[in-house]
């Protein structure tokens, strides 16, 4: 039976129409053979535009529909359950791609148009020749895996866990808290970071439906969306978690110190250490690379001291399996390295600091117990903050880092209200953007902070007159006025920019994600789909998918929370369909598809000879059909024919 | 009368139009204001002139345009990626387009035109430099064409560094030979003071002789020739490999094949010629040369290597009046002497120039101002 | 239109970094020779050499195969199969009288819209200095030339 195929095109508002005649694309369309109905809708992805497709296959008994709107990869699924509705298998749908290949792309309506014909052409070529594929599901673990212990990844984990499903957590540093347990102060409500957040670290420790594992990595990941198996280094701790009472007496006789990572370096922890006081978990470890005892085999103060007895010297790393449904990605984000800032004077003058460590410098747990000093142990009577420092600069990062505008507001605060020092912003534009924030902006004004419309050219111990003598200067052109600005201080803070983690890039590629240019894990959609990425069942939370706050950073662990547990709670997941099959007729025996299958899908036969391939491990990527010498494998839904058909059509060859 | 300013849109597309692509990408953070120089000395703003120019407002075309020394501090900070330099230079052509180009400068580009340098030398009294030294002209089989600057050709205290060159490159055993009187200006500064049909005039001239004479390889002595021939003769045929004699220099002198022997007992400070550093990232040849003459102390400026200030004799400053009190060279002398050296050493003809004039004006009798080539024939 | 030169280019590339890549192009704007039509499937290692040719026989003047980068490939290294399967896929049509101009293998993520944007941009360049293929004519006059009605 000849197939009976519908052609919808869609405008996509002005998006395609503007662009693309799609009049003429619905004219050409009607005429090839085999389509029966074509049609061009406002928005077909629309309810009404779905009713459409639904209401033709009835009406125009069709056999295959082409959409011609956006990527596949934007609503492909949309019309595949359109159609299934209609009671049209969903692999009879093939989409064509008149927006993003087209009508975004160029400017000449006239070329654009007759490439928007050929797209859809080749698009019907494709959908005369599919064929009906069976929807298979498997079952999904009822378990998540939340890797990175920051803010976003402990919302995510509480919203799950209190769901009742099982999380395990996995933190790289020896305690959760991520970069928010640096913070002293958070803007715009000034609440303390600590109160605020060291409940919920309890919360994650103490959770029946949580398994926490600090001073762990994920080593690697496999399997696929509702059935991961991971497998995660534990790091060895050389203190027995259940002996150890966490009384911290071995810490305070620990004689080795270290720059501590927590204090960004502005103070020393011990070779036996917890990152924090409020640590979660509060037993600490030793750093095997720091303690004396492994470096030259002599010490052991901290096992003469501990009562209960909990170092462990033999204590190794163990790698340990986990299954699990769902991955949410939330290892946060870095700092720019601030040595390559050094027109800024960072590295060269010691009264410049980086946001963080300012932070640190401010904390009560800091290096100075929370008193705002300069090297020298004296307040400083003047203190710069320099706005976009590595941020949208070219040099550096282009992108915004979203929140030190208004960390630089928090700083200034501080500073006023603990040195009563002159506080200068130095500012391209004050970007106070979220709930409170522009109120708080007001508030600084109010309590005398001074701005500058301008960014920071340079700071120099170059003095250039007596009053700069002994001072850091700021160089900067007030925008306003049009002056250009020498401004002697105590004190400079860099708002220097957020950047990805050093190792993002390994790690997007261990998760099977992608990186977007700014160098972040990229999304599944920049709007709608901000928590997803490319892979099924890995989802991302918070600052690892772009500069965020600490309420963006929540909201976003929330919302990937609640999608990962959409699809727990679903219990079963749809798999490949479009997976590789062998034609036995065909098959030589020769092997070469089991080589290089890289899932090892494919087994042999000895006895008949003949390879074949497991559906429920195959992904469907058709290296095997590609390779087989015979042509005895097929690729569903990407066979043979099927391309060919789509090249043939590719252009109006003649 | 009103003092509404209306924006004339003609002015930012003709600037595009003609080059300044990145005029546009401007978001007014001032960087570049805050990093010139001029306010150092002077009120001097570039964001202005940009700012004016993408509104086409009246001032984008006044006196200040004139000021650039095209130094480039600024475009290494601008967060946008504006090409500040190039786009003084393109307003500069439009603007000279009109006839509206300083006076001064018009005198030098007719000696350009007619004598094929800017200092109204005879053209062919190019080699009277040498004097009585024996000289070898390139032939085709040397590996260096040493193109002489016209600043070295005609200013007769630039001239004794090119005749230090000659023995420090011979003692070197380089095989090289002089390009010689046919070759004209190099155009560097000729182009920034926006006179780009002459520019391309000289450029033809220069590509036509040097790839006549069958040259591979440049020496050059001017870090304004080193730009160009590098970064703009490309395009427009001249594709030779382009090394500076200081970074031959610091090859000879760090593989042994020039030894330096003389103590040259001097207090020395560098000051890193912008079209040297910032345009061209050699920052380390000249003070590995300095640091391997034997008796010698290389100290540096407060702002030095990326930050260097600038001698104010770039963009066709070299040849327009600044008061004295307004001079970069000034300055840095004053520093110089103030940190206790006996000599400003560095490695470009203006800086010489600029240098030179500012000690005259000064009247530092026992400051030095060396050329790195001049330190190094001492110690021969 | 006139009747210039315009080449025809088939890009034959995976779904998850070159086709999402071209998906970026779009989603930024960016604007491209209208040049090519891509063919997707879901990783460049099921790019059966046969497609190549199927292009150029039905009048291709140029072929792009596309995938993720090496190490990136959703599919663990399918994108390492296409990488040696292409130099043999190489000589086959330069043996065949095409120019090497006409077939290019590039690796483009999704995050690079522009590098998609420049490889299509520098291709149909490439191909429209080299004019067009027309390889089925060429392959009839090598035809008719070994008949014995030929000359």
């Amino acid at each position: 039976m000849e197939p009976r195929i519908g052609v919808f095109v869609c405008h996509c508002g002005t998006n395609i129409a503007g662009v693309v005649d799609v009049n003429r694309v619905v004219e050409a369309a009607a005429r090839w053979p085999d389509v029966v109905h074509a049609v061009e809708y406002k928005f077909m992805c629309s309810d009404p535009g779905q009713g459409l497709v639904k209401d033709a296959i009835v009406k125009h008994d069709l056999s295959r529909v082409v959409v011609a709107a956006c990527s596949p990869r934007m609503h492909e699924p949309t019309f595949r359950k359109a159609c299934a509705m209609a009671g049209l298998n969903p692999y009879l749908f093939e989409m064509a791609n008149i927006r993003e290949h087209c009508s975004w792309v160029h400017e000449d309506k006239e070329a654009a148009t007759l490439k928007a014909i050929d797209i859809v052409r080749a698009a019907v070529a494709k959908a005369r020749l599919l064929e009906p594929l069976q929807t298979r599901f498997v079952p999904v673990t009822q378990k998540v895996l939340v890797v990175g212990g920051g803010v976003a990844g402990i919302q995510a984990a509480l919203d799950i866990a209190n769901a009742g499903t099982k999380v395990v957590m996995v933190e790289r540093a020896q305690s959760i808290g991520g970069h928010m347990a640096q913070l002293d102060k958070t803007f715009p409500t000034l609440d303390c970071s600590a109160c605020i957040l060291t409940p919920k670290m309890v919360q994650v420790a103490q959770h029946p439906n949580i398994e926490l594992m600090t001073y762990s990595e994920v080593e690697s990941v496999d399997g696929f969306v509702g059935n991961f198996t991971v497998k995660i280094r534990r790091k060895a701790r050389y203190v027995d978690e259940a002996v150890c009472t966490a009384c911290g007496v071995c810490i305070e006789k620990c004689p080795k110190k270290v720059p501590s990572e927590f204090d960004e370096g502005m103070m020393p922890r011990k070779a036996i250490y917890r990152s924090f006081p409020q640590a979660v978990p509060g037993r600490p470890v030793i750093d095997k690379e720091s303690c004396t005892y492994f470096k030259n085999g002599k010490c052991k103060i901290c096992e003469i001291f501990c009562e209960p007895k909990a170092i462990r010297w033999d204590d190794q790393d163990q790698v340990v399996e986990e299954k699990v449904g769902a991955i949410l990605v939330a290892t946060g984000m870095g700092l720019i390295d601030p040595h390559g800032l050094s027109q800024w004077g960072y590295g060269r003058y010691p009264n410049v600091l980086t946001g963080l460590e300012f932070e640190r410098l401010n904390n009560a747990t800091g290096p100075t117990g929370g008193r705002i000093v300069l090297k020298d142990g004296s307040t400083p009577k003047s203190v710069a903050i320099l706005h976009c420092i590595g941020s949208r600069d070219r040099n550096h990062k282009e992108y915004c880092s979203r929140v030190c505008c208004m960390y630089a507001l928090k700083f200034a605060h501080l500073i006023k209200e603990k040195t009563h020092a002159t506080v200068y912003n130095f500012y391209i534009d004050m970007r106070c953007f979220g709930k409170g924030y522009e109120e708080f902006y007001n508030r600084l004004l109010h309590e005398g902070v001074k701005f500058v419309r301008g960014k920071a050219a340079f700071v120099t111990d170059q003095a250039a007159n007596d009053d700069e003598k002994g001072k850091l200067v700021v160089s900067a052109e007030s925008t306003t006025l049009g002056e250009v600005l020498r401004v002697p201080v105590d004190m400079v803070i860099l708002a220097s920019a957020v950047a990805p983690q050093k190792d993002a890039e390994a790690v997007a590629r261990q998760f099977g994600m992608g990186l977007s240019p700014d160098g972040f894990f990229m999304e599944k959609h920049p709007k709608l789909e901000p928590f997803s990425t490319a892979t099924d069942g890995v989802f991302l939370a918070g600052a690892c998918q772009s500069p965020k706050d600490i309420p963006d950073t929540v909201a976003h662990g929330a919302a990937a929370a609640s999608t990962a547990l959409s699809l727990i709670s679903r219990g079963t997941v749809e798999v490949e369909s479009a997976t590789a099959e062998v034609l036995t007729d065909f098959c030589s025996g020769c092997k070469v598809c089991q080589d290089v299958c890289p899932y090892g899908a494919i087994s042999f036969h000895e006895d008949t000879k003949l390879a074949e391939v497991n559906a429920s491990v195959c992904k469907g990527c058709g290296t095997c059909v590609a390779t087989c010498p015979s042509g005895a494998i097929v690729g569903r839904h990407f066979n043979d024919r099927q391309i060919l058909a789509q090249i043939d059509a590719a252009f109006l060859w003649e | 009368m009103s003092h509404y300013a209306t924006p004339m849109m003609e002015v930012p597309d003709m600037i595009v139009e003609s080059g300044g692509r990145t005029l546009d990408l401007c978001f007014q953070c001032g960087t570049c204001s805050g990093t010139c120089p001029w306010n150092l000395v002077r009120d001097f703003r570039v964001r202005d002139i940009l700012t004016r120019a993408q509104l086409g407002l009246e001032g984008y075309e006044g006196e200040d345009l004139w000021m650039c020394a095209t130094c480039n501090a600024c475009v290494d900070r601008c967060p946008q990626g504006v090409e500040i330099v190039d786009l003084v230079r393109t307003i500069r052509m439009l603007i000279a387009e009109t006839g509206a180009a300083p006076k001064t400068l018009r005198a030098v580009l007719g000696s350009v035109q007619s004598n094929g340098n800017p200092w109204s030398g005879d053209r062919n009294a190019r080699m009277a430099w040498v004097k009585d030294q024996p000289v070898r002209t390139f032939d085709g089989t040397h590996e260096y064409a040493y193109f002489t600057c016209c600043t070295q050709a005609y200013d007769p205290r630039n001239a004794k560094v090119v005749r230090a060159a000659v023995r420090v490159l011979d003692a070197g055993g380089v095989s090289y030979g002089f390009v010689g009187g046919s070759e004209a200006c190099c155009g560097d500064a000729v182009r920034k003071t926006g006179a780009e049909t002459n520019f391309q005039n000289l450029a033809a001239h220069n590509v036509g002789l040097l790839n006549g004479l069958g040259v591979k390889h440049l020496l050059v002595p001017s870090p304004h020739c080193l730009n160009t021939f590098r970064k703009e003769y490309p395009e427009l045929g001249g594709k030779w490999q382009v090394t500076h004699v200081v970074e031959l220099l610091a090859d000879l002198v760090m593989s042994g094949r020039l030894a330096l022997k003389n103590a040259v007992p001097l207090k020395t400070i560098y000051h890193d010629p912008c079209y040297l550093g910032r345009n061209n990232g050699i920052y380390d040849a000249p003070r590995d040369v300095l640091r391997a003459v034997p008796g010698l102390e290389l100290m540096e400026f407060g702002h030095t290597r990326e930050e260097a200030v600038c001698c104010g004799g770039g963009g066709g400053r070299l040849w327009m009046e600044t008061p004295v009190e307004e001079r970069f060279a000034v300055l840095k002398l004053r520093e110089a002497q103030a940190r206790g050296a006996d000599a400003v050493v560095t490695a470009c003809p203006y800086c010489i120039s600029m240098f030179e004039d500012a000690k005259t004006a000064l009247g530092l009798d026992q400051l030095q101002v060396l050329d790195v080539v001049e330190v190094v024939a001492a110690a021969l | 239109m006139s009747n210039a030169f315009e080449p025809r280019i088939v890009v034959l590339c995976c779904n998850w970094c070159t086709y999402a890549g071209a998906d970026l192009a779009g989603t930024s704007r960016m604007k491209y020779a209208p040049n090519v039509r891509l063919v997707r499937v879901m990783c460049s290692g099921r790019i059966d050499p046969a497609f190549v040719l199927r292009a150029f026989q039905d009048g291709a003047d140029g072929v792009l195969i596309a995938g993720c980068h090496p190490g990136d490939c959703h599919y663990i290294n399918g994108n390492l199969k296409t990488m040696r399967r292409y130099p043999a896929l190489e000589t086959m049509v330069q043996q065949f009288g095409i120019e090497p101009h006409r077939l290019r293998l590039e690796w483009i993520s999704a995050a690079e819209g522009d590098r998609f944007v420049e490889v299509v941009n520098e291709m149909t360049e490439q191909v429209r200095a080299l004019g067009p293929l027309a390889w089925k004519q060429r392959s009839a006059v090598a035809d008719l030339s070994g008949s014995p009605h030929a000359g």
